[in-house]
């Protein structure tokens, strides 16, 4: 069976799982819109006629629009689940199969993130035909060079998630470790506010860490503001650098950890 | 459409919740777990207001500290709802689904009632005296002591506001009567709420009249965060409890009719 079978078959099965669940999930993706929605309210009132550290009123729409669309497109719910396989030994039956866990998470996010994403592209399109703040010019050289950075990003989340999921071999409480994690992403990965209106001392903290390469960096280059390939290759480098990281963490984690599963379970 | 609460009720509920909080003190360790994470969540919510005020000196009138007693109140609601409404009433969409309810409906009590208030999580508790602990230190920090009228009329919005959010989650469940299969349907009460962060005159048009009129959660926080800081006109401490009330028969009626609905596990 070739790689594509397998996954032609795995993405099939999470397609038609999601599919029982459709109204659950619009409920999720309402939750997941929400905090951008209310930063750009907020940032909408502070900006008025004038602007906030280079953004306007639209700006900040356009800003928060690729938020909710990449923040959607990225994000890796993987350390919920593998922290209940582990603790109630759902974990077994997946190690009995001839085939590594992992391929089933990456399945199950890439049915689930083509499911939700192309939602939110249909209202935002829809969005812009009645409101010009969130029209976006989007040349194709553009989207390419966003496309690759979603990738790189998404499979970076990925392995973070799947790597602090892991950490539920060891304790109880790996979902409240991500939950940290997802509270200073808050700031550090733009979610509340563009990283150049952070103070600058935090906005390189968050360039030096992974945080920017996770959503800022791609958001910044589907709204235009990355400028130059200096800039570009620079953040590319990041991505790929933090991705081999959590990568060989993740690799690291689930070696550790497996072996201790055995002898709990053993 | 009446509410029976007779004394044998609340006979049955001492009990229940004498039983969990034996069981609770089992888990201490989730005391210090909890608080950890509000303080967190309380430092998060600070700094992004802080990182508000790093570009505007006020936020739809309101300043900094100011804003800080709202999201204290924000805080203590919160911890209203996660230490009874999601363990309790909370629990009803699977208990409908997997007719579990039957064993609630055969019992001799309200059985909203009984379904709202049957389970604490008490550590959670640890939110409301966090929240009121942060509105009052903002309250120092704008230097105003609230007089003994302001007192009560924050006492009467933050009971109003405590009547509100339960309404709209008894609304909310009663969907589950209709709509089985969406287990998460709280998620939609998170996703509303997380408006309620900030002051209504802060945000657009159409969303404060939304939250004002339609969803009503502007009376859950910027109402009573405005009675500590003088902002409230007396009056509007009555509407509050007015609309409290109002919103309160609105979702006993919903209930009664929801409940009508379900034919029990075989159905």
């Amino acid at each position: 069976m070739s790689w594509v079978q397998r996954y032609g078959a795995l993405i099939r099965n999470a397609w038609l799982v999601d599919l029982q669940y459709r109204a659950s999930i619009v409920l999720w993706l309402l939750w997941g819109v929400t905090e951008p929605a209310i930063a750009l309210g907020i940032w909408w009132a502070i900006a008025g006629s004038g602007t906030v550290g280079g953004y306007a009123r639209a700006d900040f729409a356009r800003y928060f629009f690729a938020v909710m669309l990449i923040n959607q497109l990225t994000i890796a719910w993987d350390s919920w689940y593998l922290d209940r396989w582990i603790r109630e030994g759902e974990l077994n039956f997946r190690l009995a199969r001839p085939l590594h866990p992992m391929h089933e998470a990456v399945a199950d996010n890439i049915a689930y993130k083509a499911r939700t994403a192309s939602v939110i592209l249909i209202v935002w399109l829809v969005a812009a035909v009645a409101w010009p703040a969130v029209r976006l010019p989007a040349p194709l050289g553009r989207l390419a060079v966003t496309a690759l950075a979603v990738v790189l990003a998404a499979a970076m989340r990925f392995f973070i998630s799947f790597t602090t999921g892991l950490l539920a071999f060891w304790t109880t409480r790996a979902t409240a470790i991500m939950e940290a994690h997802a509270g200073v992403s808050l700031f550090l990965a733009g979610r509340i506010a563009p990283l150049a209106l952070l103070p600058p001392a935090v906005a390189s903290v968050a360039g030096v860490l992974w945080f920017r390469s996770m959503l800022a960096f791609p958001v910044d280059l589907l709204t235009g503001t990355v400028h130059g390939a200096d800039a570009m290759l620079r953040g590319f480098a990041a991505q790929v650098v933090w991705l081999a990281f959590w990568a060989l963490a993740c690799r690291f984690a689930w070696t550790r950890g497996l072996r201790r599963y055995g002898a709990v379970g053993g | 459409m009446t509410f029976r609460i007779s004394n044998s009720a609340f006979r049955i509920l001492r009990a229940f919740w004498r039983i969990n909080v034996a069981e609770e003190l089992q888990y201490r360790a989730n005391f210090v777990a909890s608080v950890l994470g509000t303080v967190f969540y309380m430092v998060t919510a600070l700094l992004t207001l802080s990182l508000f005020f790093r570009h505007t000196s006020q936020l739809g009138g309101w300043d900094y500290w100011e804003i800080v007693v709202l999201l204290g109140v924000f805080n203590a609601l919160t911890g209203v709802i996660e230490a009874v409404l999601r363990p309790g009433i909370g629990g009803l969409v699977g208990e409908v689904r997997n007719g579990e309810l039957d064993l609630v409906l055969v019992k001799p009590v309200d059985a909203q009632g009984f379904v709202s208030f049957r389970r604490l999580d008490i550590w959670r508790f640890s939110d409301v005296v966090l929240g009121l602990a942060l509105a009052g230190y903002a309250l120092y920090r704008l230097g105003r002591v609230p007089s003994l009228a302001q007192l009560a009329a924050f006492g009467l919005t933050l009971a109003a506001a405590a009547v509100v959010v339960y309404a709209i989650w008894v609304l909310l469940m009663s969907l589950a009567f209709w709509f089985v299969s969406v287990e998460n349907i709280a998620v939609l009460f998170d996703a509303l709420f997380e408006g309620a962060r900030y002051p209504v005159s802060a945000y657009p048009g159409a969303l404060r009249f939304l939250f004002v009129y339609l969803i009503p959660i502007a009376w859950t926080t910027t109402v009573p965060a405005s009675a500590l800081t003088g902002r409230l006109r007396p009056a509007l401490a009555v509407v509050a409890a007015v609309v409290a009330a109002l919103v309160f028969a609105l979702a006993r009626l919903a209930w009664r009719v929801a409940l009508r609905r379900y034919s029990g596990a075989s159905g």
